[in-house]
């Protein structure tokens, strides 16, 4: 058997793959200790532990003990003459106005932070020696009398040299054994000290906290009899050994929407759909992001609480955009949508939980595109006359009925949500008329029709099972891991000095591998970050194994031209020089035997007619449970189509059909 | 028309993401690390007549004078008679402009056959000619300076890639691989903008988007009048002083006059020093957008966006002839300097009339070094612009470390100096002990930047003020420290002139202190617990706590 578990922020989801068989499962999450909540869900299904072979995990702990600041307490150890990296940070605002601004808060104090006497350059030559006598006088005591959790490390330029952070670790690792090192070029061989700072410190800062919640976790497993493989997720969408990630918790941040993202393109390459948008909207937020040929983009750098982290990552852009963001309207005379939400409590007005503020939640009720019988199958009640009270001072402020204000929200949420899609599609250059629109979450399928038709996109894919497709993501991927390395070379030299750099990095991934004991082949993925000699950001170009073969100096001139022309609007044919600043090179082992999500059963919920307003009037709607539909038999929008995890609306002019692989496949026209 | 309100707010949204992706992208397709790094460099988008909409929120000091480098523009060539492949650059610091290496680019956007709007962008280059490489600290006139571009209108076909102009500005100027780089990836973003506008006049019609523009104007000002209102009635004086004018040792006074009447503020800096013989003249639009940007950052909500309608309540005048709206050919290279006098001359007045809102004032001086060299390949030029400390606030502690109010510029990676300058090599960088003002919330820190000299041959100039009078502190806080620049050459300590050029030698360490923001309120009401954390952060020295804290230590 094989098992899927994501801890939410609200709720713990479960999908298992028992044969055929398919079971799913929510039950509330235990926010302080997840694990409890993920082992509640196994028994909620009712699964013999002694019969998973397969265990994906996913959760918000690594994510939390950074939002909280309870992770290790942290030494951190730098380059002489550069002790506040951290608190000095990049010396810029991001609210510009504000006369009271705070930086990021860095997870180590600056008087936990010591110099170390040395310094490399960035050629990775030595201008000063590393002063280990000094060191062990003067730094080495204070490590031992600071009773540390962890050690960081972050040497200047040690991307191109490791050698002294090398020495510094075996020195804190003899004189205080057993303690946790975590050296900068270990977790990111890029560029940018501040940056790889941050990285480094934050990796040391949660590792003991994943530890600790992982051993403990597989103790409380194995106590039930598992015995089977124990993976973890990670948010460049794919998954490691839990063993693994003990040592490399730095990924385990925002596991959860990379899960997501991987699930549901899992499920869309079913139907034969590889580019897509996805979109994931919940209660709070919406994450999108874009996939091509299958595989989701990838970034290389994000940032959590304000703080940098240099790592590759799935390319997912949040917007606070989701069913209980409030709308208001600001001083003026503005209509807004969010970011503030109603979240799980109150919640929106029509939950009838105190809630008074109108939530798009209320809007999708006032216009009847949810239904109060049949909402989150029928398992929760909610008041539309509530929705409609919230709604009506708004409606009274623009002269509009209340259903035409609710609908004018819709729009406007849906119109933040657009921008997202463009800033993954458009600023990335790429045009999302050619991708189709794959929503998910609670939301998704509700929104994306008025969505794609502000995008001009004409294809919608809506997965089966939309609420719960982080936990089938975690099932559905697979082991994952990248090697990143600086190191600047003109092209004008050739490709072959790069062939090599990128063949280290695959020897070093296979090494890696192979001592998490995976003996068969593996998938290898090859990106150059390339830009034209004194920019300093770059481009990505990617290849697989064939381009990698076949790659000459002129192709990659050429890729990265075009790559960097799509998005930045010149370069083509710029006669420039041009350099690879890094090379980045992924490996992953393919899950065998992936299985699909199907729809569930029907839910007996009655198939009925109601109103619903739709541009500007209330017109007749059907509302047909999900489960209902049959195979390659198409229906006409508008009708509703209601499932236990997630609504589908499909407008006037749309139409969907159930295909074989149990996706919803909507089509304009 | 009537708008429809939805309309009006998915259109307006989308101008200023818009406006921000233009912002983003100019910055990560730059050249030279004033830009790419720093981040000096700004976006907007203009309806036909000029007037700024939307705007990427880069840099609060390259805001304002969008608007009014573009209207010279359009006086000489309305916006009629333009063609496609037209663009107007301007970066005359007497015809709107600030100072000569911020060339404003201005692209106008076609739809149907009319322009529709203008899309916009500013970047501070890094040389552009001039007595010395990227900082010529001794000119005596704008002429010195570099190379001075009056409002003018030229075209993509024939005049740059290669064209008239490109090869003009080219001849002109020192690292032209770099600036050219960045005049390319100005001219890159405008075509983004305007791109990206065409798109919304397709969807919602040109009628609906020049409708959302004029609404959007509106709504700044009916938000920013809103603010005005609710601070009292009256009359209000504040002073500022410079350090001298890179010569002289005495200090020059900037002093302004606010009234609030209603919905609306006057501004006036009658009474402030007539203009100077070096560069720290504050051409009057930098006035301006120094004045707007104090009154907005104390009494609105940063979410306003800035644009020419939120400039409509607000009135500024000053002399003419005077060091805050000089005459040509006035050298104004440092502008920031007497620009952010300006700006505390405002913050004191404006404290007298909403004292809860105004902090203690921060450093506040653009201190920029610049270190040049003529090498075997050409010049080599490295500008920094730097910040120090915030200033204390009756809620919090000024921030540490930080560019200051009018700027935005982050700093350089030393990696990244390191691998792009063979000439010098950052030697230390860190926050400076005991540098902020005290109180019960004490100013930011200041901080060290040295720069290790490698090779003989090169130059380090800059300027910088409050190395003689420092930053106040407010309600009872002290000041912060000064700040410095020193050579320290073997055992010798060669002190530098705030404004000045210098040349160094291989061995020199060149040190620059950025001083710290003044305290707020009484140190005796300062919390113990905040004045137990600088000590163990070390910001704080034992003995300093003692004598101005009353601290007493724990017996051990």
């Amino acid at each position: 058997m094989r098992v899927g578990v994501e801890v939410g922020g609200t709720f713990t989801d479960l999908v298992a793959f028992d044969g055929d068989r398919i079971l799913i499962t929510k039950v509330p999450s235990t926010p302080k200790s997840p694990d409890i909540g993920a082992h509640n869900a196994m028994r909620a299904a009712g699964l013999d532990f002694a019969a998973v072979e397969d265990l994906a995990h996913g959760s918000t702990v690594a994510t939390n003990a950074v939002l909280e600041r309870k992770g290790a307490r942290l030494a951190f150890l730098v380059t002489a003459g550069f002790r506040d990296i951290l608190q000095l940070q990049r010396h810029d605002r991001r609210q510009i106005y504000d006369l009271e601004y705070r930086k990021p808060v860095p997870v180590v104090a600056r008087r936990d932070t010591f110099e170390v006497t040395e310094r490399v350059l960035g050629d990775g030559s030595t201008a000063v020696e590393f002063d280990e006598a000094r060191f062990r006088a003067e730094v080495l005591p204070r490590l031992v009398e600071g009773k540390y959790g962890a050690v960081a490390i972050c040497l200047l330029n040690a991307y191109a040299n490791p050698e002294h952070e090398r020495r510094v670790a075996a020195i804190v690792e003899a004189a205080l054994p057993g303690i946790l090192v975590t050296c900068s070029h270990d977790v990111s061989r890029v560029f940018r000290e501040f940056e790889r700072a941050s990285t480094t410190t934050l990796s040391a800062f949660v590792q003991p906290v994943i530890d600790r919640y992982l051993g403990g976790f597989e103790q409380r497993l194995a106590g039930d009899g598992f015995a089977g493989r124990f993976s973890v997720m990670q948010s460049n969408g794919g998954r490691l050994p839990a063993i693994a990630m003990r040592k490399s918790a730095i990924t385990a941040l925002f596991s959860g929407p990379a899960a997501g993202v991987v699930g549901a393109v899992r499920q869309s390459m079913r139907s034969g759909f590889a580019d897509v948008i996805t979109f994931d909207m919940g209660g709070t937020s919406t994450d999108v992001c874009l996939a091509e040929g299958g595989k989701a983009a990838l970034a290389n750098e994000t940032e959590i609480d304000g703080l940098p982290i240099q790592t590759p990552v799935l390319d997912i852009v949040t917007v606070g955009g989701g069913g209980g963001s409030i709308v208001w309207v600001d001083d003026g005379g503005m209509l807004r949508v969010g970011p503030r939400s109603a979240g799980a409590d109150p919640g929106p007005a029509c939950y009838m939980r105190g809630g008074t503020e109108p939530t798009v939640t209320d809007a999708q009720l006032i216009v009847g595109a949810v239904r109060p019988e049949a909402f989150l199958g029928g398992r929760m009640s909610i008041d539309p006359e509530l929705a409609r009270q919230a709604f009506a001072p708004l409606a009274e402020r623009f002269g509009l009925s209340i259903e035409g204000m609710a609908e004018s929200a819709i729009k406007l949420v849906n119109a933040n949500i657009v921008r997202a899609i463009q800033l993954v599609s458009t600023e990335r250059g790429r045009d999302p008329r050619d991708y189709a629109l794959l929503p998910f979450g609670g939301g998704g399928p509700l929104h994306a029709a008025s969505i794609a038709d502000q995008l001009g996109v004409r294809t919608i894919v809506v997965p089966p099972n939309p609420g719960v497709i982080s936990a089938y993501g975690l099932i559905a991927s697979d082991f994952t891991k990248y090697a990143t390395l600086t190191s600047q070379m003109r092209l004008e030299r050739g490709a072959t000095e790069g062939v090599a750099v990128f063949r280290r990095l695959q020897d070093e991934l296979t090494a890696d591998f192979r001592a998490m004991g995976f003996s068969g082949p593996l998938d290898f993925t090859y990106t150059a970050e390339m830009r034209f000699v004194g920019q300093a950001f770059e481009i990505s170009v990617d290849f697989d194994e064939a381009g990698l073969a076949a790659i000459t100096a002129e192709s990659l001139l050429k890729s990265f031209e075009e790559a960097h022309y799509r998005v930045f609007f010149h370069g083509l044919g710029a006669n420039q020089k041009v350099e690879i600043v890094s090379f980045r090179v992924g490996a992953s082992v393919p899950v065998a035997a992936r299985q699909p999500l199907t729809m569930p059963a029907d839910d007996e919920t009655a198939e009925a007619v109601h109103d619903l307003y739709e541009n500007g009037r209330w017109n007749s709607c059907r509302h047909l449970p999900a489960g209902r539909m049959v195979v390659g038999e198409a229906v006409q929008g508008p009708i509703i189509l209601s499932g236990a995890t997630a609504t589908t609306y499909l407008p006037t002019g749309w139409t969907a059909e159930r295909d074989p692989a149990d996706n919803i496949v909507m089509r304009k026209g | 028309m009537k708008l429809d309100p939805i309309d009006y707010a998915v259109i307006s949204q989308s101008l200023q993401a818009a406006a921000r992706e233009m912002g983003v992208k100019l910055i990560r397709s730059a050249y030279s690390t004033i830009l790419r790094e720093a981040r000096d460099g700004s976006a907007a988008l203009l309806d036909r007549d000029g007037n700024v909409v939307a705007q990427a929120e880069l840099i609060p000091m390259q805001l304002g004078p969008i608007g009014a480098t573009i209207r010279p523009c359009l006086e000489l060539h309305p916006a009629d008679t333009l063609v496609e492949g037209d663009f107007f650059i301007n970066n005359d610091p007497f015809a709107g402009g600030q100072h000569l290496q911020d060339v404003f680019i201005f692209t106008p956007i076609f739809f149907e056959g009319e322009v529709v709007g203008f899309s916009a962008s500013v970047a501070h280059h890094l040389d552009v000619g001039g007595g010395s490489a990227g900082l010529t600290a001794e000119a005596t006139d704008v002429i010195a300076e570099g190379l001075r571009i009056p409002p003018s209108c030229w075209n993509m076909d024939k005049d740059w890639n290669g064209g008239r102009l490109e090869r003009l500005v080219a001849h002109n100027i020192r690292v032209p691989d770099q600036t050219i780089g960045d005049f390319n990836a100005q001219f890159a973003a405008n075509a983004m903008g305007a791109a990206r506008v065409r798109q919304l006049c397709e969807k919602y019609g040109a009628a609906a988007f020049k409708e959302t523009m004029r609404e959007l104007l509106d709504y700044s000002e009916r938000r920013v009048r809103a603010a005005i209102a609710r601070v009292p009635d009256g009359t209000y004086h504040g002073e500022a002083l410079l350090d001298d004018d890179g010569i002289g040792d005495e200090a020059i006074p900037i002093r302004c006059r606010l009234t609030i009447a209603g919905e609306s503020v006057a501004i006036d800096f009658d009474g402030s020093a007539p203009q100077v013989r070096r560069n720290i003249n504050c051409p009057f639009s930098s006035t301006v957008s120094a004045a707007l940007s104090a009154v907005k950052s104390v009494l609105t909500s940063p979410d306003i966006p800035f644009n020419e309608g939120l400039k409509r309540p607000i009135s500024v005048t000053a002399p003419y002839g005077s060091i805050v709206n000089p005459k040509p050919p006035a050298p104004v290279r440092a502008r920031m300097l007497s620009a952010y006098r300006a700006y505390d001359a405002v913050m004191m007045a404006l404290s007298q009339a909403v004292p809860e809102l105004v902090p203690a004032l921060g450093f506040n001086t653009t201190t920029v070094t610049c270190l040049a060299r003529m090498g075997e390949d050409g010049y080599a030029v490295h500008l920094e612009p730097m910040g120090g400390g915030y200033g204390g606030s009756r809620a919090v502690d000024g921030c540490d470390g930080v560019d200051n109010g009018l700027s935005n510029c982050a700093n350089t990676p030393v990696e990244a100096l390191d691998a792009g300058y063979d000439f010098f090599r950052i030697h230390s960088y860190e926050l400076a002990v005991d540098s902020f003002g005290h109180g019960a919330h004490r100013g930011g820190a200041g901080f060290y930047r040295r720069y290790e000299i490698l090779k003989d041959g090169a130059t380090f100039s800059m300027y910088s003020d409050h190395f003689r009078h420092p930053a106040e502190g407010l309600a009872g806080g002290s000041a912060g420290v000064l700040g410095h620049a020193r050579i320290l050459r073997g055992d010798q300590v060669i002190e530098l002139r705030s404004k000045s050029a210098n040349p160094v030698r291989k061995g020199d360490i060149v040190e620059v202190l950025l001083g710290g923001g003044g305290g707020y309120g009484q140190p005796h009401l300062r919390d113990p617990r905040d004045i137990e954390r600088d000590l163990a952060d070390g910001l704080l020295r034992p003995a300093t706590a003692r004598r101005l804290y009353q601290r007493q230590e724990a017996a051990e």
